[in-house]
């Protein structure tokens, strides 16, 4: 559940956000700047978070009426080994450290969908964490670390948990939306495991950026998946693909390695905290980062 | 007061929703009651015929037996009965939770004054053990008192109808099994079966009739959601599972909007902790709990859906009902009350045939004196309790008063297709 401390919204004096170049970072600063809010980015080459002189760092930046966005992390795709899981727990490590140490208005800490038991078909902000992976292990094991650092020092804290993020920007290219649009537009080709018939959640950055300012604005405390409450099949986001492509794209069907599982989301809470909130669907989304990929490309 | 029944008068003690309905019952059946509650004005305003629980056929039963009923709060009236019900609703705090503080008191205050060889009948809502330990305790203060407890099946909305008429009665006794006369000849009044059965068992009969309910509504609420994703109606296969014998025509195979009204809720959250207790599987709980917060939150995630919470160009929206459910005023969990709250920041006109909240909880919220009133000029129209006078509502009329037409009406108040037929964005649970 997700809790307002401004019922009617109001500009934080200023948003620093851990995390220069992510994908999620870059949507969120675009979004801020649409707004004029204050903002301030930190990428890891001002302050690397891995390394023990980060919450000194963080300090002289940091203002006791700041509200803090953490973006920061290692994702999969820079590595899923043990290794990689310690280097992000000492990134939250230090984090805490900081918390400690100084006073801030409001902390966001960007987790993942990655965090819920992978065998849950439904999923709400109450479903049980069961971590399949090392990632996910991560998200929980920071989760508890950053809630017990802004309890401690009495800094409302919303936790914000998104399903898979698509969008031009990204810079992960898991296997969805993101990767079948990055193939289609570059070999023609899209690589469906098994016939693609499992239904996820997809919502567009834009939207995970729109989510973040709502909960900044009314200083939310709490737990909210970032979801647009629509689970479609891998099938349907590739067809979406093939009917928007500026080119021919075959679709290429490869044996899956597990079986098919579904994961959908009750978007109750979402809707409850921000009822004139509504994310995007595929059928716009898709069109839209084909049509940013375009021009990039 | 006349006396026809009984060898003196019988004891009521908490007067509230089960309390009443329960003390005038017993007057029903010619016995003299004396009906006790020590809170400030209780038993003024009992007296006067002022009752603060709406229930069908309650105000003409008290007008026909008001002389075989008297309300006091003296304690000393009530504790020189030789058959003395607790009758106190236990109350439940925002996790369902019991807190039985009230009902300890009244216990150990008419205990300590009641005639030696009198019958205690405890009929408020109580978790096995209780009756037992209280036993103990007047064991151990040397009261020669017997102790009983009597399982209650108060229904909302349809309390007076079923105590008159009981399907059975359940007696959980202590260490003397054998009933009274007094008490034998209160509960052979009734003409039903009377089980008797020990302290625990009887106490975990009436949770467990509550969770067989329980089950039977989450089931019906699960299936309904399929109903709506798949095509299927819930209505036609309801009809089926009357017919089967094994689940029968009164099973509870209505969809509805989650457990509410507290009662159920209460059990639920027992039964939990007595499972935590002692060690016993109780997931299936917690899935009933999963289900019914999900259900209760059908009708803003419809609104979603349907694009009518877009606050660029905000929605006029009307509720009727406020009600967890028709014939009661009772708003314990109610899922009307939980839609308006959820929609603080959109106007809306509110309509209830029954019950009145506090403006100032909710600001945003215009109360209207009419069902049609409330639905002039609304872009949405949601039947949050199926009160009757809602099915009885003029649809052409409601089309033409109405801004919009999206109609939501979980519980199917009205005429689906009479509805579809006048243009109106018709949806209901389980189809």
């Amino acid at each position: 559940m997700l809790t307002h401390l401004f019922s009617t919204p109001q500009t934080p004096a200023r948003v620093v956000i851990l995390g220069a170049n992510g994908f999620i970072s870059l949507a969120l600063a675009a979004a801020l700047r649409e707004d004029r809010i204050p903002f301030r980015t930190v990428g890891s080459q001002e302050v690397n978070l891995i390394d023990d002189s980060a919450p000194q760092k963080l300090r002289a930046i940091v203002d006791q009426a700041d509200a803090i966005v953490i973006t920061s992390a290692l994702t999969p795709d820079k590595g899923r080994d043990v290794a990689t899981l310690m280097k992000n727990l000492q990134m939250a490590s230090h984090l805490c450290g900081f918390l400690g140490s100084v006073t801030c208005s409001h902390v966001l800490y960007i987790s993942s969908d990655a965090v819920y038991d992978s065998r849950s078909s439904l999923i709400t902000e109450s479903s049980s964490c069961e971590p399949s992976d090392l990632y996910a292990l991560m998200h929980v094991g920071r989760e508890k670390m950053i809630r017990l650092a802004c309890q401690t020092a009495n800094i409302p804290l919303a936790i914000v948990r998104p399903c898979a993020v698509y969008g031009a920007g990204d810079t992960h290219n898991s296997y969805g939306a993101n990767r079948f649009i990055r193939t289609a537009l570059a070999d023609g080709v899209i690589r469906l495991f098994g016939e693609g018939e499992e239904k996820r959640d997809h919502i567009y950055v834009d939207d995970v950026a729109m989510i973040l300012k709502l909960c900044l604005l009314h200083r939310c405390s709490g737990v909210v998946n970032a979801v647009s409450g629509q689970a479609v099949s891998f099938m349907d986001i590739a067809k979406l693909v093939l009917s928007a492509a500026p080119r021919a794209v075959n679709l290429e069907l490869q044996p899956r390695g597990g079986p098919i599982t579904h994961r959908h989301f009750d978007i109750s809470v979402l809707v409850r905290a921000f009822p004139g909130f509504r994310a995007r669907s595929v059928n716009v989304g898709i069109p839209q980062m084909l049509a940013a990929m375009s021009r990039i490309t | 007061m006349s006396q026809t029944k009984g060898s003196g008068p019988i004891g009521f003690v908490g007067l509230s929703h089960l309390g009443i309905i329960s003390s005038i019952t017993a007057a029903a059946q010619e016995f003299d009651v004396v009906a006790f509650d020590p809170r400030a004005g209780i038993s003024e305003a009992l007296a006067l015929g002022r009752f603060p629980v709406q229930e069908p056929g309650l105000e003409d039963l008290v007008a026909k037996h008001r002389a075989h009923i008297r309300y006091t709060d003296r304690a000393e009236d009530v504790s020189s009965c030789s058959l003395i019900f607790f009758t106190l609703d236990v109350p439940t705090d925002e996790s369902n939770r019991s807190d039985l503080t009230e009902l300890r008191n009244l216990l150990a205050d008419i205990s300590a004054k009641a005639a030696d060889g009198a019958t205690l009948v405890v009929m408020s809502q109580v978790h096995p053990g209780f009756c037992r330990s209280i036993e103990q305790t007047l064991r151990s203060n040397r009261r020669r008192l017997r102790l009983f407890y009597q399982v209650e099946t108060l229904v909302f909305g349809n309390a007076v109808a079923r105590a008159l008429r009981p399907e059975r009665y359940v007696v959980g006794c202590g260490e003397e099994a054998a009933i009274p006369g007094i008490y034998s000849e209160f509960l052979d009044a009734f003409h039903c079966p009377v089980l008797t059965m020990r302290y625990e068992s009887a106490e975990l009969c009436k949770i467990a009739i509550n969770c067989f309910l329980v089950s039977s509504v989450s089931t019906t609420n699960m299936l309904a959601e399929i109903c709506e994703k798949i095509g299927a109606d819930w209505m036609e296969i309801a009809s089926a599972l009357r017919l089967d014998k094994r689940i029968g025509p009164h099973a509870y195979l209505s969809p509805g909007l989650g457990i509410a009204g507290g009662n159920l809720e209460r059990d639920v959250v027992t039964t939990q902790n007595l499972a935590a207790q002692q060690g016993t599987d109780a997931g299936l709980v917690v899935a009933w709990q999963y289900n019914s917060a999900r259900r209760k939150e059908w009708a803003l995630r419809v609104l979603h859906e349907e694009g009518l919470l877009d606050q660029t160009r905000p929605s006029q929206l009307a509720v009727w009902g406020l009600a967890y459910k028709p014939g009661t005023h009772s708003t314990k969990n109610s899922p009307a009350l939980a839609l308006i709250q959820s929609l603080h920041s959109y106007p809306i006109r509110v309509y209830d045939p029954v019950v009145h909240i506090h403006l100032s909880e909710f600001p945003h919220v215009t109360v209207m004196p009419s069902a049609l009133e409330a639905a002039r000029e609304a872009d949405v129209l949601l039947i949050m309790t199926p009160w009757r006078e809602f099915s009885e509502a003029p649809l052409p009329e409601l089309k033409n008063v109405m801004h919009g037409a999206s109609l939501f009406d979980p519980f199917g108040a009205l005429d689906r297709d009479a509805c579809l037929a006048l243009g109106f964005n018709y949806r209901r649970l389980g189809s």
